[in-house]
């Protein structure tokens, strides 16, 4: 049984971000491997670590270009890559990613799939579910802690109010992790050498055909009711307006001032 | 046009959750009126619940019964959902936006041949669908989407309405369970409690917060000296503690620690919604953030927008020299 890991390419948390449309404007972004994917793709390397999976196989859906992500992962350690090739503009609706996935998936004899809880732009937060619900496989979300016992996956789920709820999965079996869940490698230098040679297989998608689970309507700044006063000047006048607002404000003496 | 929504309902030690008593109210309106909320809770036995009836105040209460339901399960709790939405035929489904939809939402949307709209604060029919109002981009966007086909499903944020108050519900219904315990993929083991955290952040009157946007753990000791003169301590978003540059007790927000100082300062934080629920209760916020975006300039009362490696010496040298 293989470890997979789901994978998405997003826009550089550093970009400025611009609503155009009904999305962003994509024209100059720079992209790299959502966050929470980087820790799913550690779980999985550990679990071939540990003996659980045989090989570990990163899967993407995304444009030419989207290639970038998978070879990051193989760099990191990953066997091979599958990139599922469509459209960025197709991303939007996470039921044709998820149904794509799971095409893939069924043919990677997977054990365990791993998934981030959710992409950091459109935050659906639902594709490693909808993967397992067309699949049939087990599910569990936000999992912040992952174990084999006895044939059966034991995941930690983070709840609210740092209660945590201990499941017992039966294989194959779909895990969307948290952050934190472990400590992501980064690619070695030999790591980037050795992903040169690993396999990654492209497939053309073909487009949706109707149908389907959410369409894009706007994109847009939030009406803020109350928002902050933004500070003027150079950042030394801010600094100094600052003080004094802070002391009214919080109604506080600082430990400096005169007694 | 009348229109039937159902919520899930989840038992809380003294009663239903105040996450189901929000869904209660978002349903209402968007039933046109509690008459058309249907509400379904799993249980392992129908007498468990027999107090629940009179506090419940949807149209009809579904109780879907079986062993197989007693303790909540991802694949359960979605069955039972399921097995409710075809009896009530309602035409939406709606989730809390919180770690039990994060389970079932997908599950159900992926057997209804649909994706969830996740994140929802708003939601309004359009034609044979929904149009529902989200967060996108971890806060900083507000996005529309359309869900095209009925029945939709959503998981709703809390806190994007007002909690219905208890009454009533006006008819109950008992299913028995579609699955039983063998069908199951997952099994509840245990919930165990949050340890106690070791630092005390929650008595301090000032806190001075670190975020990812400082860039890396050798930059923390400005927040510190900034955390100094002000009298104060450090805390920090997820993003810092999870990369380890601060130990997981300075975590702030809904996975941590939840603080009302009278003065916080954000330092490089870009104000996810995870984070402002920790804060939130502060009296006297201040950001500092290179991004007039943020969202956490939504949650302050007074921000600077610039390099915070650069801005937090000069604040500092401004507290140290007004003293
Ligand atoms: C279930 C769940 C629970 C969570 N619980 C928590 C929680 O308890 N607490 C929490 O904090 N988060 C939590 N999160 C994570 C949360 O969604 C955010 O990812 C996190 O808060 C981001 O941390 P950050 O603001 O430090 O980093 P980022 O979001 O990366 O923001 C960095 C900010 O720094 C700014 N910046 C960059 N460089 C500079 C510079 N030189 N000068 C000034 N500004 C700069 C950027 O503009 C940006 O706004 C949770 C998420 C989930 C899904």
């Amino acid at each position: 049984m293989n470890a997979v890991a789901l994978v998405k390419q997003v826009p550089d948390r550093n970009s400025a971000f611009r609503p155009a449309g009904d999305w962003i404007d994509e024209s100059s972004l720079g992209y790299g491997i959502n966050d929470y994917d980087r820790y799913a793709v550690e779980a999985a390397l550990a679990l071939k670590e540990a003996g659980h999976a045989a090989e570990t196989v990163a899967v993407t859906a995304g444009p030419a270009d989207a290639g970038q992500v998978l070879r990051s992962c193989l760099a990191m350690g990953v066997d091979r890559g599958v990139h599922l090739i469509t459209d960025r503009a197709h991303l939007a609706d996470p039921f044709f990613v998820a149904r794509a996935l799971a095409d893939a998936v069924s043919g990677l004899d997977a054990g365990v799939v791993l998934a981030g809880l959710l992409a950091e732009d459109s935050g659906h937060g639902q594709v490693g579910g909808l993967v397992a619900g067309l699949l049939g496989f087990s599910f569990a979300s936000a999992a912040t802690g992952l174990h084999f016992r006895e044939g059966r996956l034991e995941v930690h789920r983070e709840l609210e109010g740092g209660r945590i709820a201990v499941v017992e999965l039966r294989l194959p079996a779909v895990v969307a992790v948290q952050t934190g869940i472990n400590t992501p490698r980064y690619a070695s230098l030999r790591g980037i050498m050795a992903s040169r040679r690993k396999p990654v297989e492209r497939v053309e998608l073909s487009p949706p055909a109707g149908g389907g689970g959410l369409r894009r309507l706007t994109l847009s700044r939030p009406e803020r009711g109350a928002s902050a006063e933004i500070l003027p000047g150079s950042p030394e006048e801010a600094a100094a307006a600052l003080v004094p607002r802070m002391r009214a404000g919080a109604g506080i003496t600082f430990p400096g001032d005169a007694a | 046009m009348s229109r039937r929504v159902l919520i899930l309902a989840e038992r809380s030690e003294t009663g239903i959750t105040d996450a189901s008593y929000e869904l209660l109210e978002f349903a209402s309106r968007l039933a046109g009126g509690p008459e058309g909320v249907s509400a379904v809770l799993p249980v392992g036995d129908a007498s468990e619940a027999e107090g629940l009836r009179e506090v419940l105040p949807a149209g009809e209460l579904l109780l879907v019964e079986g062993p197989a339901l007693a303790a909540p399960t991802a694949d359960g709790t979605a069955a039972a959902v399921l097995h409710a939405r075809e009896a009530s035929g309602a035409e939406c489904v709606l989730l809390p936006h919180d770690p039990t939809g994060w389970d079932v939402a997908p599950l159900v949307a992926a057997r209804l041949g649909t994706a969830a709209a996740t994140a929802v604060s708003a939601l309004s029919w359009r034609g044979d669908g929904l149009v529902a109002r989200r967060s996108a981009f971890l806060g900083k966007f507000v996005q529309e989407v359309e869900a095209p086909g009925l029945p939709a499903v959503a998981t709703v944020e809390r806190g994007a309405f007002p909690a219905r108050e208890p009454g009533p519900a006006l008819s109950v219904r008992i299913l028995p369970s579609p699955v039983g315990p063998g069908d199951l993929r997952s099994r509840l083991v245990e919930v165990r409690e949050a340890g106690a955290g070791g630092v005390d952040l929650t008595a301090a009157d000032v806190v001075v917060a670190a975020g990812r946007g400082l860039g890396g753990p050798e930059n923390l000791d400005i927040v510190r000296e900034l955390a100094a003169a002000l009298g104060g301590v450090v805390g920090a978003s997820r993003a810092v503690t999870d990369a380890g540059w601060l130990p997981h007790e300075l975590q702030i927000g809904s996975s941590g620690a939840t603080v009302s100082p009278k003065l916080y300062v954000a330092c490089a934080i870009s104000g996810a919604i995870q984070h402002l629920v920790g804060m939130r209760g502060s009296r006297f916020v201040v950001a500092i953030n290179k991004d007039p975006d943020a969202p956490i300039f939504g949650a302050a009362d007074v921000g600077i927008v610039g390099d915070a490696l650069e801005v937090i010496p000069l604040v500092t040298k401004a507290v140290r020299d007004s003293g």
